[in-house]
């Protein structure tokens, strides 16, 4: 356990080097600052809770009772965002009222802001940003096939390609699914015979379509650029759109009662 | 061309309810809570401690309701009638209050305050520049969480099926009711602001949210920073660009508060980490700050770290223990250093909602 809240400590801290500064700030406010409520709760609490998170025993616990996965969410009761910029507003006033001290403060201040780029990572870097195709913040592609799918009054049992598979269900609560997002985990180990038949690369069309049958699935949505080896059509899909890089089939097989 | 007037009219009338719902009723409710201490008539500070005591109340409503499998409507009609309470309670508590003193109402824009800000006025420009690029960045910007995939649909799924935490949020096939998702029902509280805007779910969740929880989160560095630097408008200034910056930077690991924030504030385990947290810690400041200038505690700031316990509750099963084990180190340490053995007891108290939501966790 020991070792594995140190893992998620590491991983928590990324490089390193915002931990480096907090720790320097926690050393400035053990040596500089005079006001006593400040030190219990930005200096005395978060080393409190360093040891408590570093006990093998508590950890043992948290681990047994709600499982390690989440364990480094203690961490977020380390207040190292307002210690770092408490400190750093501090190292300025203090320059700042030195005399003739205003441009040291403001090439401080520049420093930190330096120091605080270098050391994190600029959030909108991520990759796993883009520019939102829509305001419900879904693709396109599912927005259209979901909103041509619906019928009003009751739900459809609709196959998707896993890229959309986590999106369905935010935007359309009406269309359901034979498999959801637990496929694309997979540190989770599901398996799901229609998922694994639509991610093949060239698809065995007798296979699928009466796997989606089996499903009761009104609707299957396939990548336009997947290979299959017949043509849907020929085991009686219906195609009823092609949007968005996909075809969407209906199966007149499974019946869709419109109330 | 006449449809698209209608569906602009629909959109515009729907922002108004959410900015009743979302900033107005909060700001009256928190009047309630203007004499908890010296400073506390501010709007920023109502907003968010009304905010805080309606989140309570939704947690101690919609929990015992979901745990008796009851429709999503029934909590919908509780809520709305606990939030008229509030707000009639928060009016007659105003009343009162103009009565006493008409000067207070007016404390937010006392001359003083001015002069402060002009200080540092640069530095105040710059906080709301980056305040304003990242509200623009959290509705241009999508973040491909999957995650969202089980919080945005239960709150779709909630407002369109009218049940809770009964039907699988992946698939929409039929289960049995998850408790564990149950104890904390940050997603039925945006399934109940989409029911009653009218508002898409997911529109809420992806679209208004982040703008509304990025800036509450921002509003409580603010007063962090108020209790820092009492004195010193510039430096206030420059300490909540620091955070600002430490936010933006804040994606060193996927796993900081910061990165919560901005990446997936529609979730209540970002709200937790990056709303509740930094709000206790303010509460346990001005209250440890009160017990250094040997003043009495009002009940009112008791009131409010217990709702903010039950707001951790609402919005992950762990909000309980960090919630616990935050108070808990603040306690201890009040009472080695102020030896305030009375304030450990009633702090204790405060965390009575987390113990109880806790025990339903294991127990139930």
């Amino acid at each position: 356990m020991w070792e594995d809240a140190i893992a998620l400590f590491r991983e928590y801290a990324g490089t390193g080097l915002i931990v480096i500064w907090y720790v320097i700030c926690l050393i400035y406010l053990w040596i500089r600052e005079k006001r006593k409520y400040i030190r219990v709760l930005l200096l005395y609490a978060p080393v409190l809770l360093l040891l408590i998170y570093f006990n093998p025993l508590f950890a043992g616990l948290i681990y047994g009772l709600v499982g390690g996965e989440i364990y480094y969410r203690i961490l977020w009761l380390l207040p190292m965002t307002v210690v770092i910029a408490y400190t750093s507003t501090c190292i300025y006033g203090q320059l700042a009222e030195q005399d003739k001290g205003r441009l040291r403060a403001d090439l401080f201040a520049l420093c930190a802001v330096g120091i605080i780029a270098v050391s994190g990572s600029f959030i909108y870097n991520s990759p796993l940003f883009s520019r939102a195709e829509n305001r419900y913040h879904v693709p396109d592609s599912v927005v259209h096939i979901c909103d041509a799918i619906q019928v009003p009054g009751r739900e459809v049992m609709a196959a998707f390609p896993l890229e959309l598979v986590p999106y369905v269900r935010q935007y359309s609560s009406t269309t359901c699914m034979p498999y959801g997002r637990e496929m694309t985990v997979e540190r989770w180990n599901y398996y799901n015979e229609l998922s694994e038949a639509m991610e093949q690369e060239i698809i065995e069309t007798e296979d699928l379509v009466s796997l989606a049958r089996e499903a009761g699935c009104h609707f299957c949505i396939l990548p336009e650029k997947k290979k299959t080896t017949e043509e849907p059509e020929k085991y009686g899909w219906i195609r009823i759109l092609n949007t968005d890089g996909y075809i969407v089939y209906r199966d007149p097989a499974i019946e869709l009662i419109i109330p | 061309m006449e449809n698209a007037g209608k569906g602009n009219g629909r959109v515009i009338i729907q922002l108004l309810v959410l900015g009743i719902l979302l900033l107005a009723v909060p700001v009256m409710i928190g009047g309630l809570f203007s004499r908890a201490d010296r400073g506390c008539e501010g709007i920023l500070f109502r907003w968010i401690s009304g905010q805080f005591l309606l989140w309570a109340g939704f947690q101690m409503i919609c929990v015992p309701l979901i745990l008796k499998e009851s429709r999503f409507g029934s909590v919908a009609n509780l809520f709305l009638g606990y939030m008229l309470a509030c707000m009639l309670l928060a009016a007659g508590a105003g009343v009162r209050r103009r009565a006493k003193s008409a000067e207070s109402r007016f404390a937010f824009w006392k001359r003083g305050r001015i002069e402060k800000r002009r200080e540092g006025l640069l530095l105040w420009a710059v906080f709301f520049a980056l305040l304003f690029f990242q509200l623009i960045q959290a509705v241009r910007l999508s973040y491909a969480d999957t995650d969202d995939a089980f919080y945005v649909a239960v709150s779709s799924v909630t407002e369109s099926a009218d049940t809770m935490y009964q039907i699988l949020p992946y698939t929409g096939l039929a289960t049995g009711l998850d408790i564990r998702h149950g104890l904390a029902p940050f997603p039925i509280w945006i399934a109940f602001l989409a029911k009653m805007s009218g508002m898409q779910a997911v529109m809420v969740a992806k679209l208004i949210l982040p703008v509304v929880l990025i800036s509450m989160a921002y509003a409580i560095f603010y007063l962090l920073g108020g209790l820092l630097f009492p004195e010193k408008g510039g430096r206030q200034a420059l300490f909540l660009i620091f955070t600002e910056l430490l936010v933006l930077f804040g994606n060193y690991s996927i796993y900081t508060a910061e990165n919560f924030l901005i990446a997936r504030s529609r979730q209540g385990k970002a709200a937790l980490g990056s709303i509740v947290i930094p709000f206790l810690l303010y509460l346990l400041l001005l209250l440890m700050k009160r017990l250094q200038e040997g003043w009495k505690i009002s009940p009112a700031l008791y009131l409010l770290l217990g709702a903010g316990a039950a707001t951790g509750c609402l919005c992950s099963t762990l909000g309980a223990l960090l919630i616990c084990l935050m108070i808990g180190i603040a306690g201890l340490l009040g009472a080695v250093f102020y030896k305030g053995f009375r304030e450990l007891v009633l702090l204790a108290v405060c965390c009575l909602p987390c113990v109880c939501f806790a025990a339903l966790y294991f127990f139930y």
